[in-house]
């Protein structure tokens, strides 16, 4: 046929021709509906009648806007608990004045005479509303906010749920007045989501596939609160067990300080100096605006000066450079600048000798408490009395009223709810597996999902170089928590703290060396 | 390495040393890079630098009869000496050489006009 048809939906146009055989894609379509179920997934058809779907959809409607939501893709309305969607967690001092309804009560009582279901009295519904064409991205319910199981009643019309475990992806269709219970793997270490088609591709009965069209549905899902840390044995996708961190990290952290940072910081800055100095071309105004603010004539010194784009900035000062990383003194060498490779512990200048000092980006670098002191005690040192120094490290906390940072902003996938931070990172610890973490340092530290929240204070952010070359790193970090750096400053002698501000997802001090 | 910028260095973060200043320069391989004369940011900077060093880089640049040992007073009025200094200071780059402690010979060498000042961790 030499020709197109428009027989795609919505408007799509689709072009036809002759395969020899299906594409891969197909392939794999087929064979994740032939896969079994996760652990602790268990499908109930027709759990419910016609007669208890339409009394249950009644129930749960509610006339007024009460604590209805109208998310980007799906209506959804809340009793007992609202979910938040922002923190994706409840909270539990506030309970809404709408419980579930008791309409709903016989359904427990149902669930309670079959043995292989955990036994639950739910004290939190989400009903979602679903058009034809809408969806929800993968995600996992928040371990420390629910209980397990969980239950989702699906109403008025069926659809196809993808479970998905790293590579593994399994399909799942959910028929009409069918109830689904994830509980144990399937709760915990399984994202689950709809994809927002028109139609689903589902199995026949021959074992091929077929279409079918999807109308509007309702799902109820049932949870319970946890109100308290999850102990579930699911590390990836755990929020608990991602915020805590190990009580003798630090104490680790310390005896491994200087081997953590050289592999996991200064062999990782040169191996991507080239294309982090790519990267790095704009100065942040309130960086600039420091350095404005000296007088001309002025010595400053940038100490970890990455690609020198801050010695430059105020060409009236006498602007000296210092970093570790070869590569990217090149670049600034290449410019013309003056500068210098030392490490930050040991400034080889002179004391009380500099008007002013920026520290970028760099103190969040060190593995240890006292270390990062120490970085702060060199940059009073070598300042003249009356000399003053800027401080940015990055924060763990990524918001501020109820702003995200640009860092998180340029979370495009997520902005674009075409996935969740839960999808990134049980992707990640898939890419991970392939990637050989050193990690002969007897320090274990959790992988951070890049352009998402920070889940603990020392991690690894991955830089992931483009390219046909495609190569993970693994830098160290030690985010700072809200004022954690000007504690740190109280412990340095001969300083004032001039202004601590937060800029960009940074913690940043000015502070003055006292004359 | 300019020699503005060797100005300011110093070894006395290694274990022991008092002052470490100034270091003992040894250029092999110099550039020259013609730059504007300023004479006021040269006699504003001159105050934030030390003259002994000024003086041991004159040493080594090959100007040793232009700069004296002390620094004479009244100096921005002496633009020749601006000029030499201007010259010693911003427009000789040190591309290989080295640099070492006055007090334990510990050497630091300057490549591709970048000084390494790094310490070992039992030098510290």
């Amino acid at each position: 046929m030499h020709n197109v048809a428009a027989i795609g939906q919505q408007g799509a146009v689709a072009y036809l021709s002759y395969v020899n055989r299906l594409p891969e894609v197909q392939l794999q379509e087929q064979q994740a509906w032939h896969r079994t179920l996760p652990n602790g997934l268990v499908l109930l058809p027709d759990f419910v009648s016609v007669e208890e779907e339409a009394a249950l959809l009644e129930a749960v409607t509610v006339d007024t806007d009460y604590a209805q939501d109208k998310l980007k893709h799906r209506v959804v309305k809340h009793f007992g608990y609202e979910f938040i969607y922002g923190s994706n967690n409840v909270d539990a001092d506030k309970p809404l004045e709408q419980r579930i309804p008791t309409a709903c009560d016989f359904l427990w009582q149902r669930l309670s005479c079959n043995e292989a279901v955990p036994k639950i009295i739910p004290d939190q519904l989400t009903v979602n509303e679903y058009e034809p064409g809408q969806g929800i991205p993968p995600h996992v319910d928040t371990h420390s906010a629910f209980v397990d199981p969980i239950l989702s009643l699906s109403l008025q019309s069926d659809t196809v749920m993808d479970f998905r475990r790293g590579a593994e992806l399994v399909h799942v269709q959910l028929p009409r007045r069918s109830l689904l219970i994830m509980s144990d793997e399937a709760r915990y270490d399984w994202t689950h989501g709809i994809k927002p088609k028109h139609s689903d591709i589902v199995p026949t009965p021959t074992g091929s596939l077929t279409t079918q069209q999807r109308s509007k549905r309702t799902s109820l899902t049932f949870r319970r609160l946890r109100r308290a840390p999850c102990d579930c044995a699911y590390a990836t996708l755990c929020d608990t067990q991602q915020a805590k961190a190990p009580q003798a990290l630090d104490e680790a952290l310390s005896t491994h300080a200087t081997e953590l940072e050289k592999q996991n910081v200064h062999v990782v800055y040169d191996q991507i100096a080239q294309h982090f100095s790519d990267t790095r071309h704009t100065p942040w105004p309130k960086v600039t605006e420091f350095l404005q603010s000296f007088d001309p004539h002025s010595v400053l010194l940038d100490v970890g000066c990455g690609n020198g784009k801050y010695l430059n900035c105020n060409t009236e000062l006498f602007s000296i450079g210092c970093d570790r990383s070869l590569g990217l003194l090149d670049v600034c060498q290449g410019r013309g600048q003056r500068v210098f490779r030392c490490d930050c512990l040991q400034l080889p200048i002179r004391s009380d000798s500099i008007d002013g000092c920026i520290c970028i980006a760099v103190i969040h670098h060190l593995a240890s408490r006292q270390r990062r002191l120490q970085a702060l005690r060199e940059l009073t040192r070598v300042l003249r009395p009356g000399g003053r120094a800027l401080v940015y490290v990055w924060a763990k906390d990524q918001c501020r009223n109820d702003r995200k940072s640009t860092y998180l902003r340029q979370n495009k996938a997520v902005n674009k709810q075409r996935t969740t931070e839960q999808a990134q990172r049980q992707q990640l610890s898939t890419e991970l597996q392939q990637l050989t973490v050193m990690d002969n340092l007897e320090v274990s530290l959790p992988v951070h999902t890049n352009r998402t929240e920070f889940q603990q204070q020392d991690i690894y952010v991955p830089w992931k170089t483009k390219g046909e070359q495609r190569t993970t790193f693994l830098r160290y970090y030690h985010v700072f928590e809200e004022h954690e750096l000007e504690q740190l400053l109280t412990e340095v002698d001969h300083v004032v703290l001039r202004i601590s501000y937060y800029d960009q997802g940074n913690h940043c001090v000015i502070f003055e060396k006292r004359k | 390495m300019k020699l503005s910028t060797y100005n300011f260095l110093t070894s006395m973060a290694i274990k022991g040393v008092k002052v470490g200043y100034p270091l003992k320069l040894r250029i092999t391989k110099k550039d020259l890079v013609e730059s504007e004369f300023n004479p006021t940011f040269i006699e504003r900077l001159l105050p934030k630098l030390d003259w002994s060093a000024v003086h041991a880089a004159a040493q080594q640049a090959e100007l040793a009869d232009d700069i004296p040992a002390e620094q004479p007073e009244n100096i921005a009025e002496n633009e020749l000496l601006m000029q030499k200094l201007h010259h010693l200071l911003f427009e000789i780059d040190v591309l290989e050489g080295e640099m070492e402690c006055p007090e334990t010979g510990r050497v630091f060498p300057i490549t591709d006009g970048i000084p390494n000042m790094l310490l070992n961790e039992d030098e510290v």
